[in-house]
């Protein structure tokens, strides 16, 4: 019986999972609909550039000012110790946080702050029957919620990773000048950033820019029962997004590696 | 309980619903077992039953925003159970529904909520024929219809600035302003006091002698339901226990049914 119990857990986890998949797809095909037939209300996609951005501009660039000027500083110390060249130091921060750090630490800060705040925005209104209530209005609430959500995000996430790959390397070259006394001409130097390095992080801002909007939609949607109904699918909406964003990482980076040679 | 007047059943010509053999689970529990039912064009049916025993489930079943899983769902002629969106689009033009928790949505004001299905209806009309209302008129309308559920100058506030009474007259309002031809309500009278629910039947009443919409209401105010509908069905675990005039439901034969209607502690429920 035992045997049987484990088997049904393990069939009933497989199924979940392929109709989590199944949910994430049409919402995908839904979002795509929706912005290929303009059907979402006026407006909606500046308001949400204006909460997904603005709103968002202030907390990114304070943390990626920190973390710009720790890993210079981390860096230069571990450069210090082998080589005692820092004048690479500065071309090669620059490398790394443009194919890699700046967008995907951007999309992780924005998978807690937007993700959470698209479930908790959606997941009420589908336990309180307002999504129901689109519905049986003619309205495909998708195409009404999620696809201005997408839009903006795309958008945002990637104006918010230029401005981060901006305030850290300007951090970093304050902390390079200050603790190592490092010439600031020599630091801010872009000659080791190639096109794909560029083609790699864009690529990757606008992946996260898309997966955030949809998995925080989509966990929104699936919130049952109240208000604990809807802190779950904010939890979820965080976790899910976190970790999409890590696999799309993944993904991109491998690619990178395999077509150019090592993006690392 | 203000007197009602008889809906116009005499003009009824084909069944406004037409329900056969539905069959719905939700999460592997059976929620409407082998339901059948039939509500003629104009007709007033009332729902009652046990908590937890279908009936808003089956309301949403009748609007396609659930899919049975097996069965027939003809709603004014036109089959939905295959769950076809088109279908639904042009079926959900004709319907109006008050939902159990509102629904009202919280990112418009009273007014815009009470106006939305105008918008819509405005919008679909200028995609085809391009003769519409104008916003005047649609600002009319709205505050003809809030003044109707009592709540005149209310247009501007938040739907969280409502109590929860108000909340259901400005869902009143929504689900009638564009005078669809079939109206389902889901608790209509949940959280209003009994005078407010006598104004809130007539008004229902008086709105169906001008359009002649069929309604099905959803009410766990078994007295005021039953004057106020032609029919009653009583919904038990899914099932359809009583369907009949509702003033003989309390001489029903079966126990279960009298039991509902008296609320007496003794008895099969």
């Amino acid at each position: 019986m035992i045997g049987q119990a484990r088997i049904e857990s393990i069939g009933s986890g497989i199924l979940g999972g392929f109709a989590t998949a199944r949910g994430i797809l049409k919402l995908i095909a839904g979002s795509a609909r929706g912005v290929l037939r303009r059907d979402y209300p006026k407006g909606e996609v500046v308001r949400q550039m204006y909460t997904i951005g603005n709103k968002s501009f202030v907390f990114i660039c304070i943390t990626m000012g920190f973390l710009g000027m720790v890993m210079v500083m981390q860096s230069g110390e571990q450069i210090n110790r082998i080589t005692g060249d820092l004048s690479p130091l500065g071309a090669q921060f620059l490398r790394l946080f443009i194919q890699e750090f700046a967008p995907t630490i951007t999309a992780l800060m924005l998978a807690t702050r937007v993700g959470a705040g698209i479930a908790a925005e959606i997941g009420p209104m589908q336990v309180s029957e307002q999504i129901d209530a689109l519905r049986l209005s003619g309205i495909t609430p998708v195409s009404y919620l999620i696809t201005p959500r997408l839009i903006a995000s795309v958008c945002m996430t990637y104006v918010l990773t230029v401005f981060a790959v901006v305030v850290t390397f300007s951090a970093g070259g304050l902390a390079a000048w200050s603790v190592f006394g490092l010439n600031p001409h020599v630091f801010f130097d872009s000659s080791q950033v190639h096109t794909y390095d560029l083609v790699l992080g864009s690529c990757k801002a606008i992946a996260y820019g898309s997966a955030i909007p949809i998995i925080a939609g989509y966990c929104g949607m699936q919130a049952r029962g109240g208000s604990e109904g809807v802190g779950s699918a904010t939890t979820n909406a965080v976790i899910a997004g976190s970790f999409a964003v890590l696999q799309i990482d993944f993904f991109f980076s491998g690619i990178g590696f395999v077509f150019f040679g090592g993006g690392l | 309980m203000a007197s009602m007047s008889s809906s116009p059943t005499e003009s009824a010509i084909q069944s406004a619903i037409l329900l056969s053999k539905v069959e719905l689970h939700l999460d592997r529990v059976p929620v409407l077992q082998s339901l059948s039912l039939d509500v003629a064009e104009g007709g007033r049916l009332g729902i009652i039953g046990p908590a937890a025993g279908g009936k808003s489930v089956l309301l949403k079943v009748l609007v396609g925003l659930l899919k049975p899983d097996s069965g027939s769902v003809k709603v004014r002629g036109t089959e939905i159970s295959d769950g076809d969106e088109n279908t639904l689009m042009d079926v959900r033009e004709e319907v109006g529904m008050l939902f159990q928790n509102y629904a009202l949505f919280d990112f418009l004001t009273v007014g815009q909520n009470v106006a939305f299905p105008l918008h819509r209806q405005r919008d679909r009309i200028r995609k085809s024929s391009g003769d519409t209302l104008s916003d005047s008129e649609i600002d009319e309308r709205v505050e003809a219809r809030l003044l109707a559920v009592g709540l005149a100058g209310s247009g501007n506030k938040m739907p969280s600035e409502l109590s929860g009474g108000m909340k259901k007259r400005v869902g009143i309002a929504r689900a009638t302003i564009a005078r669809p031809k079939l109206l389902l309500y889901d608790e209509p009278t949940a959280g209003l006091d009994p005078v407010t629910t006598s104004k809130m039947y007539d008004l229902i009443a008086k709105d169906q002698k001008e359009t002649g919409c069929t309604i099905v209401a959803v009410s766990s105010d078994v007295n005021a339901l039953c004057t106020f509908a032609d029919d009653i069905a009583l919904l038990h675990l899914g099932q359809i226990r009583y369907q009949g005039k509702s003033d003989s439901i309390a001489d029903a034969d079966d126990e279960l049914v009298r039991q509902f209607v008296s609320g007496a502690d003794q008895g099969p429920l």
